[in-house]
């Protein structure tokens, strides 16, 4: 069976190879949020970080709908004690249901999403519906208290925070709904920046304030909350472990990397080494990124992770990493050698010739040409705006990278755009329904961004889990097809959420086979499945 | 001036010759020289007034009066006895360096020369120099005191900035006399690099390059230029030229190797490391690139290489890397115990540089 879907992924591999953009950039209809976050010139290190973006069907019409995380006014300077401001509707988060026609309505009011608290500074949002009702729910980092708001089902959402007890604290930055304990409930991990306040605050720069490095203020640990079943969570965050490493924690993705059957944690750090929590499979985790070959660039630095995905990229069926980072270091590809093993391959995978120059900031590992590899995807832009000024090979706002997998090698592909914008969140998904993988990015003082995929004659399979036993969302499930694997999950890139649903380019293929592994340890196997389709998969009872 | 103070110790803990004094004078020399023992340089230097006053022909008393001014770092009141004692005895070494301190104390460095080039006191008449403007001689001078005392802080600091002051100068003589020379463009070139003006220093070199093009190391360093802004294809085009107008040129070897590996070319990147060790073995920079260009194509190679840096480093930031390059490769060979030890050595050297001073 994975010889002969092998043998499909190398023919796959023949297919067109266009050189014409992948996408066009668009502009979305209806949608007329601006991520503000309040340069100063104070250069408080929180103006340089938001803000996420989620791609979700709120209300189950069968559309993709978008929620915005704004980030807050910021007083020049901010005086001690002082909050940010998040009063004014300009500062509000935003979300944006999709219309039959492909334009958006705001419709955050009658939604109940426009507190976002206000003396929050907005940072990412995550998606899962941790009750199981069917409807996502939403959750809202910040620094400051994050919100969780409950997806009532009726195109309503109620802040359930104090009731859930997953407000948090101080600076979180991403997050992810994943069921790390395969109860069928989906858990809820946080990643935390640094310990800052406006308080701690400090300017940089010798010749011009600029930002601070993180290395100026102490590290933080991350929150894993426990979902108890009853609509509360329990923070478990000292006693999984996760509590023990202290970071400078951005971007978090989830995969069972060893399969063991349990969901693993990778946690993007920024200067400082990468943190991968093994889970052990008892409510605890081991944090093994350096032992595993996934703490450090293959010449053993400290890498300033960003934004990460854990896909698998060379189609061998374990999960792999790239994750984004700060220019001089190229972005990295940490390849799964199997047995728990990572090789740091940022020149091997194309990676090193591709970044250098460049900030990376959200990521994706789609196959955006549908023709059975994942290509990545990557936005980008300097953390500080005057950085020209310091180093003049570098540039504050850059265009982003797309990077078309060629069997595992990663080369410059055309993303429609070189429009410099400094980049931040991006979410992936297939906004439109036509099979072929768009994205939408976030930049700082920008609207945001649809690239929308130009489609083309490749065929494509996507699939929406159902779980039972499972978490109702699937996230854990690992879904092979004609020899790609995919772990269901709506985490990964930067302080963003992406389309749950799993898709597959087909190529030049129009059937597939269907192998899904789910969180329950139930092994479903679905033949000759047609092309060019949306599929329901429901959990079988039977193992 | 803490240099200085150190000498001046030393020298007054070893001054034992005293020319015949009258007593009344003897008495209040002594009288001084108790107050410097409990540290009252104000009344040793009362005292040693009184004994010059009695003893104006005595070189001593005025030596002891100037070296006590020089304690309490009063270098412009202690020049005039010391030149006094001086003119006493002109052949008393120790009269000469605490002269020369005082006068380099009060700024004189010109003035200080002379007398430290009497006693041959190669530390401060370096110092001297390299306040009086002239480098190159106070390299010399203070490369000759490090060869006696090899670990002395001071003479490093001072022996570095000389260096520098000598670099300033020979560039600002080299574009002065020369100013369109393709060395005045490379040096200028090289100084916009360093701060990082990648534009300016691509221009200088390209200036350069169009005086000389077969000047040897001028495309090496622009390429790092280029290198330094990531641009690894116009990098490896100036790698590649001088590697090809300098066959025999190890770093060009080197230089190119690691660029070719920077753009992914891991095949032709291993060839030209190879080449690079053939040109110049056992350079662990060329060896770890190597490591690197094959560890995924060819382990058994990467291992050779990784392992000869371990052997030539030792206890550096490069053998760490090499270590953990080795555990990567033995994890992706399954041999995993192998991994775990070198997981350790390279635990253990991170350790050890990271406590080290």
């Amino acid at each position: 069976m994975l010889l002969l879907s092998l043998c499909t992924v190398g023919a796959l591999a023949q297919g067109q190879k266009g050189s014409a953009p992948i996408f066009h950039v668009i502009p979305m209809r209806g949608v007329d949020f601006v991520l503000r976050n309040s340069l100063t010139q104070k250069k408080y290190l929180i103006e340089t970080m938001p803000g996420g973006v989620a791609m979700l069907d709120y209300n189950n019409d069968g559309l993709m709908d978008i929620f915005l995380v704004n980030a807050g006014h910021v007083r020049d300077p901010m005086s001690p004690g002082m909050g940010f401001d998040r009063h004014e509707p300009a500062y509000w988060n935003r979300l944006y249901r999709q219309n039959k026609d492909g334009s958006f309505t705001d419709v955050t009011e009658q939604a109940g999403l426009a507190n976002a608290g206000d003396t929050n500074y907005g940072m990412g949002v995550a998606v899962g519906d941790y009750d199981n009702d069917g409807y996502p729910d939403i959750y809202v980092t910040n620094y400051g208290k994050n919100i969780l708001y409950h997806n009532n089902g009726d195109g309503t959402f109620t802040d359930v925070t104090a009731k859930a007890g997953v407000g948090a604290g101080g600076w979180s930055v991403s997050a992810g709904f994943f069921d790390y304990d395969n109860d069928g409930r989906l858990d809820l991990f946080v990643t935390r920046y640094l310990d800052w306040s406006v308080e701690k605050s400090k300017t940089c720069g010798e010749k011009q304030p600029t930002y601070c490095p993180p290395g100026d203020f102490p590290p933080i640990a991350n929150i894993l909350y426990h979902n108890r079943g009853d609509g509360t969570f329990e923070d478990v965050s000292v006693s999984s472990g996760i509590a023990a490493k202290k970071g400078h924690s951005l971007g978090v993705a989830f995969a069972d990397y060893d399969g063991d059957g349990f969901t693993d944690v990778f946690v993007a750090n920024d200067v400082t080494a990468q943190f991968l929590f093994h889970n052990n499979g008892n409510g605890t985790f081991s944090e093994v990124g350096l032992d595993s070959g996934a703490a450090l660039t293959s010449n053993g630095k400290m890498l300033s992770g960003m934004g990460v995905a854990f896909q698998d990229y060379d189609n061998d069926g374990l999960p792999d990493l790239v994750v984004t980072e700060l220019p001089h270091q190229p972005y990295i590809a940490f390849h799964n050698e199997g047995q728990g093993a990572f090789s740091a391959e940022e020149l091997e995978s194309g990676f090193g010739a591709l970044s250098g120059k460049v900030s990376g900031w959200g990521v994706g590992l789609e196959d955006f040409d549908n023709d059975g590899w994942k290509d990545a995807f990557i936005v980008q832009g300097h953390v500080f705006d005057n950085i020209s000024f310091y180093d003049g090979s570098l540039h504050y706002l850059d265009p982003p990278l797309l990077a078309i997998n060629r069997k595992g090698h990663f080369e410059k592909g055309d993303a429609g755009s070189d429009v410099p914008v400094a980049g931040r969140g991006a979410a992936f998904g297939d906004l439109n329904n036509d099979g072929w993988i768009d994205v939408v990015t976030t930049s700082l003082g920008e609207h945001p961004r649809l690239f929308q995929n130009r489609g083309g004659n490749q065929h494509w399979l996507t699939i929406s889990l159902r779980g039972k036993r499972s978490n109702r969302d699937g996230f854990g499930a690992r879904v092979q097809v004609n020899g790609q694997t995919r772990f269901a999950t709506a985490t990964g890139s930067y302080l963003s959420s992406n389309d749950k649903r799993l898709h597959f380019g087909l190529g030049d293929v129009d059937a597939a086979n269907i192998e899904i592994h789910w969180p329950s340890g139930i092994r479903q196997t679905i033949r000759n499945v047609k092309a060019d389709q949306f599929l329901v998969v429901e959990e079988s009872t039977a193992p | 001036m803490t240099h200085a103070l150190l000498w001046v110790s030393l020298l007054l803990q070893t001054q034992t010759a005293a020319p015949a004094v009258p007593a009344e004078a003897t008495s209040f020399l002594q009288s001084g020289m108790q107050s410097e023992n409990t540290n009252d340089v104000e009344s040793a230097i009362s005292a040693y007034r009184r004994a010059a006053d009695l003893a104006p022909s005595s070189a001593i008393v005025f030596f002891r009066l100037g070296a006590a001014y020089v304690k309490k770092a009063d270098y412009t009141d202690a020049i005039p006895p010391l030149k006094h004692a001086a003119e006493l005895n002109p052949d008393a070494p120790a009269i000469q360096q605490m002269l020369g301190f005082a006068l380099l104390g009060a700024g004189f460095a010109s003035e200080a020369i002379p007398h430290f080039e009497k006693v041959n006191e190669a530390g401060a008449l370096g110092i001297a120099q390299l306040q009086a403007g002239l480098p190159a001689d106070s390299v010399a001078n203070l490369r000759a005191a490090l060869a006696r005392t090899p670990s002395d802080p001071d003479l490093l600091f001072y022996l570095s900035r000389a260096a520098a002051q000598l670099s300033s100068q020979s560039l600002d003589n080299l574009l002065a006399s020369f100013p369109d020379s393709p060395r005045a463009h490379q040096a200028k070139g090289q100084t916009d690099w360093q701060q990082k003006m990648y534009a300016e220093a691509e221009k200088e070199y390209q200036k350069a390059l169009a005086l000389r093009p077969d000047l040897p190391g001028l495309r090496l360093e622009l390429g790092q230029v280029y290198e330094a802004q990531s641009d690894w294809p116009k990098a490896e085009n100036e790698f590649r030229q001088e590697a090809k107008t300098q066959p025999g040129s190890a770093e060009a070897a080197y230089r190119l190797g690691d660029v070719l590996l920077q753009e992914g070319k891991m095949k032709e990147a291993a060839e030209e490391l190879q080449r690079s060790n053939r040109i110049g073995p056992d350079m662990a920079d060329t060896l770890y690139s190597l490591g690197r260009a094959t560890a995924s194509s060819d382990p058994a190679t990467a291992v050779r290489a990784f392992t000869r840096v371990t052997e030539l480093e030792k206890q550096t930031s490069l053998a760490a890397q090499a270590y953990l390059a080795l555990a990567g490769v033995h994890r992706k060979l399954g041999k995993n115990e192998q991994a775990s030890r070198d997981m350790q050595d390279y635990r253990d050297i991170r350790a050890l540089i990271a406590v080290a001073p």
